[in-house]
């Protein structure tokens, strides 16, 4: 099978997969106790008002019918012309644009997701290298250590004893936030305010809204680099035993070209692969580093619609997380059949 | 050409062509440092000042700003014929202006400081109010606040009841009190009531009825949060501030901003007295407490857990101020079934309840324990549920003994409470609650906790033998907490028509002795039967940096920002 191939039949796979999701998601819901409606009323909550918020909130009905609104709206091309994204519909608690809520809580996603990651893959890659160069000894005990520990220490733990000694005792960073506490955030444009504040020109704005990542995001990257470590490591062992790399030795290759170019570029494909599981799993909600560091993302948000039974908005959160995960895995799948021609076989 | 001598003429020409390139480069820089010497100076020296100038600005603006980190956030709309939320009302009352306004400090909350009305007057039978407006009040787009503003604001609650059910005109039951609203001449205007109401007052102090501005409020629902600011909010800015910045992000908060407004008709009075507010939004207690402890907010309030603000209190970088709380809790039993059918059972566990315990444990003390269902402080208020005593286990078990219970048989029930934090530590209080009941040794509790959609779902469907719930109110008034003790959105299965009687008694009529006598015979009734049994009031505190000033806690509740200096 050719590479195009490949991606058109991987690309007509993600349908029926986001539609059975969509389809689980849609019936879970219903089935939950709790109802959307009792929850905009304390005192007034007779039967006939209560039924004209059910008439409001589309609630009243047939189930086939809510459905097959639902996904009309999925395929509205007209409304994604117009607004640049789907028509999730309303949310039935605030009663504002779910599309529109979700879109504006991603870049804070993706942001955060982005340095993390960045921050994981370097930190994790390093120490994997490492570790593997130095097999068995106190070095390599230290790393395997530190990784199994970073990995099991919770997010939310580490978080505020980053917020502790660098908010709180040194006041270096902000505690929380995605911008200094006196500064407002740069005019959207991409909604990622670093990208943001540099297009605005605005360095001052720039330098807060990274001074603000830098606890999250080391948070979650040096909990994240536990697993990029042991992966790393594993892999490097493996390949550094093969016998490309002692011919590469043999010829007189320096140790670094040895080691970075050749051995890691071999061990790297597993690597890759979890780098785009995890990247996909972070633009689903970071939920707990979005709690701790009050960064309003599509994590919180979701958590927040579950409390709500806003079911619209639980609909449209999970659908665009499998989507993410879908497209993130697509192209890591994409990268690893170039990489690897044997998987198109 | 020998080869030697053609490589050191190519190496010769290459130090020629470097020199000159020395040569130019250093013309170029001369000139350039010529040019800025000559010309550029004066602009450099200008550019310098201009930069000090704006740092200078911004650190003014800085020092007349208060910055204000909270976890709350608007939960819908900041239109007063939809917004029914703590914080939605806090913006209102900050950007908004209603006739009257509760004083501040007040220790009743039935004390009344004219606001855009000037005075007030009422016919005997409480139906008729009138009110005299204040004149020379300049709305921003230099239009004159009248008469017409006021009607237009309460026809416009009223008549958008049946599209927004859930919205705070609908939820006071505008429609049931206010018949209409009538312009007597420019500045003079008459509400004409369907029943005698005292507390009317306080009706028109709370934000659903502030005054909104025609031009930004169609009589149709606007769409009332994203997008532009002024078209988003329809409340005219009468208010001590407009509302200048307003950013959510998926249905929350993420900046909030208020600058002084330009109109105000009280600015000549120093109100407010800082220029702008500013609201940073925090995911938890936690975070906002590690704010505060930062110095990243000015000032952090609702909320910080007790735990946290009894630990601040001894910190000398932060100043705490505590206020009276009118948030209660109170203890409901299903009645359309055994066990809770009998009343002698429902008094029962009413006495082996022990709320000291509670508020001590749970709340260090930042609660207090409540024998009326109406707040202490507020009119009306009694004790009169220390009857039954805390922990009363001699009148619990000679009452179960009558209903047919005992150490042998047992009474066993299901305790319900909510488990998602919409009330604070339910979790915590259900325990000791098991505690103090099963302490009686005749009586066997069963915890059971859903999260707020069930557990509402629950109560409509009447399924839990007894639950926790609480209230805030509407306004404050007895009148908006006496009638829980029948409240049919309860599913309770109680009425008691002696009790409903006097309820009426008591808002039609303004004599406060006889409004506290009625509400006292009210509770006493509630003591015998033990529909609801009131549990605890919240307290209220604010922390902020030692040098903010000008916080009122009163009973209100309300943070009225523009008495704020620091």
């Amino acid at each position: 099978m050719g590479l195009r191939s490949y991606i058109v039949t991987r690309i007509l796979l993600t349908i029926p997969t986001l539609l059975l999701l969509l389809s689980m998601v849609f019936l879970i819901m219903r089935v939950l106790p709790g109802d959307p409606v009792a929850l905009h009323f304390e005192k007034k909550a007779d039967p006939e008002t209560m039924e004209a918020m059910r008439h409001i909130l589309g609630l009243d009905k047939p189930l086939w019918a809510q459905y097959m609104d639902y996904i009309w709206g999925l395929v509205d091309i007209r409304y994604f012309m117009e607004h640049g994204y789907p028509n999730l519909g309303k949310s039935m608690q605030t009663f504002e644009d779910v599309g529109g809520q979700i879109f504006s809580a991603f870049p804070a996603t993706l942001e955060l997701a982005i340095y993390s990651m960045i921050i994981a893959s370097v930190i994790g890659i390093l120490l994997g290298v490492i570790s593997s160069k130095s097999y068995n000894s106190i070095l390599d005990h230290l790393i395997r250590g530190s990784g199994t520990v970073t990995y099991a220490v919770p997010v939310f733990f580490l978080g505020i004893i980053f917020q502790l000694i660098f908010g709180v005792y040194l006041g270096w960073l902000p505690t929380g936030q995605r911008i200094g506490p006196n500064v407002s955030p740069p005019a959207t444009i991409t909604g990622l305010y670093t990208i943001d504040s540099l297009l605005e020109g605005n360095f001052f704005k720039f330098f807060e809204s990274l001074k603000a990542l830098v606890l999250p995001s080391l948070t979650l990257g040096i909990i994240l680099s536990g697993i990029f470590v042991r992966l790393t490591r594993t892999n490097m062992l493996e390949t550094l035993r093969l016998d490309f790399v002692t011919a590469a030795k043999a010829r007189g290759l320096k140790e670094s070209t040895v080691t970075y170019g050749y051995a890691l570029r071999n061990a790297f494909l597993p690597i890759l692969t979890m780098m785009g599981l995890q990247f996909a799993m972070l633009l689903g909600g970071a939920i707990l580093t979005e709690t701790t560091f009050s960064w309003r993302g599509l994590g919180r948000y979701l958590v927040e619609r579950i409390n709500f039974r806003d079911y619209t908005a639980i609909q449209g959160a999970v659908v665009m997380f499998g989507l993410f995960v879908i497209l993130v895995s697509l192209v890591v799948d994409i990268l690893y059949a170039y990489f690897d021609p044997r998987i198109r076989l | 050409m020998p080869l030697l001598i053609k490589r050191r003429k190519l190496k010769m020409e290459k130090v020629e062509l470097a020199i000159v390139v020395l040569v130019l480069i250093g013309i170029m820089v001369s000139s350039g440092t010529m040019y800025y010497t000559a010309t550029g100076l004066s602009n450099l020296i200008s550019e310098v000042s201009r930069l000090r100038e704006a740092l200078e600005e911004k650190i003014a603006a800085i020092e007349a700003s208060l910055i204000v980190g909270t976890t709350d956030s608007v939960e819908l709309t900041l239109d007063p014929a939809q917004a029914y939320d703590y914080f939605g009302w806090c913006i209102l009352q900050q950007i908004g202006d209603t006739l009257v306004v509760v004083k501040p400090g007040s220790l009743t909350g039935t004390d009344f400081d004219p606001e855009l009305a000037t005075s007030w007057n009422s016919s005997t039978d409480l139906k008729t109010w009138d009110f005299n407006l204040r004149q020379g009040v300049v709305l921003p787009d230099g239009k004159t606040f009248n008469a017409t503003y006021v009607k237009y604001s309460i026809d416009r609650a009223i008549a958008l009841i049946p599209s927004i059910p859930e919205g705070a005109p609908a939820g006071l039951g505008f429609d049931a009190v206010i018949n209409r609203t009538e312009v007597l001449s420019t500045y003079r205007v008459r509400f004409h009531l369907d029943i005698p109401f005292s507390p009317f007052l306080g009706f028109l102090a709370c934000r659903a009825s502030a005054i909104v501005d025609p031009k930004y409020a169609p009589i149709e629902q606007v769409n009332h949060t994203a997008g532009d600011v002024r078209a988003s909010t329809p409340v005219a800015f009468l208010g001590p501030y407009v509302l200048s910045k307003w950013d959510r992000v998926a249905g929350r908060d993420v900046e909030i901003r208020l600058d002084v407004n330009p109109n105000y008709w009280n600015l000549a009075s120093g109100y407010p007295k800082l220029k702008h507010i500013v609201f940073r939004f925090y995911s938890d207690a936690t975070t906002l407490r590690l704010a505060i402890g930062a110095g990243d907010v000015d000032m952090a309030f609702r909320h910080i857990t007790p735990t946290d603000v009894l630990n601040l209190q001894t910190s000398p970088n932060v100043k705490v101020w505590w206020g009276a709380g009118v948030q209660i809790q109170y203890l409901c039993f299903q009645e359309k079934r055994a066990p809770f059918n009998d009343r002698r059972v429902r008094v029962a566990v009413a006495a082996a309840l022990n709320r000291t315990s509670v508020s001590e444990t749970v709340f260090l003390g930042l609660a207090k324990p409540l024998y009326s269902i109406i707040p202490i402080g507020m009119l009306g208020h009694t004790e009169a549920f220390k009857r039954l005593g805390d922990a009363n286990y001699t009148l619990t078990r000679s009452l179960l003994a009558e209903a047919g219970y005992n150490a042998g048989n047992k009474l066993k029930f299901d305790f319900w409470y909510e488990s998602s934090g919409h009330y604070p530590m339910s979790a915590e209080q259900a325990l000791l609650y098991k505690e103090a009941l099963e302490a009686s040794g005749v009586i066997e509790v069963t915890l059971k906790n859903a999260d707020w959609a069930s557990y509402k779902k629950n109560r409509d469907s009447e399924i839990m033998d007894a639950f926790i719930y609480g209230w805030y109110p509407d306004y404050v008034d007895p009148d908006d907490y006496s009638f829980l003790y029948w409240a049919k959105w309860l599913h309770l299965n109680y009425s008691n028509a002696t009790q409903t009687a006097l309820y009426d008694q008591a808002r039609a009529i303004t004599n406060t002795t006889l409004r506290e006598k009625l509400y006292a015979q009210i509770d006493d009734i509630a003591v015998e039967q033990c529909s609801v049994v009131p549990i605890w009031v919240g307290g209220a505190w604010a922390v902020t940096k030692p040098t903010v000033y000008g916080i009122y806690m009163d009973i209100t509740t309300d943070m009225r920002y523009w008495l704020i200096s620091k």
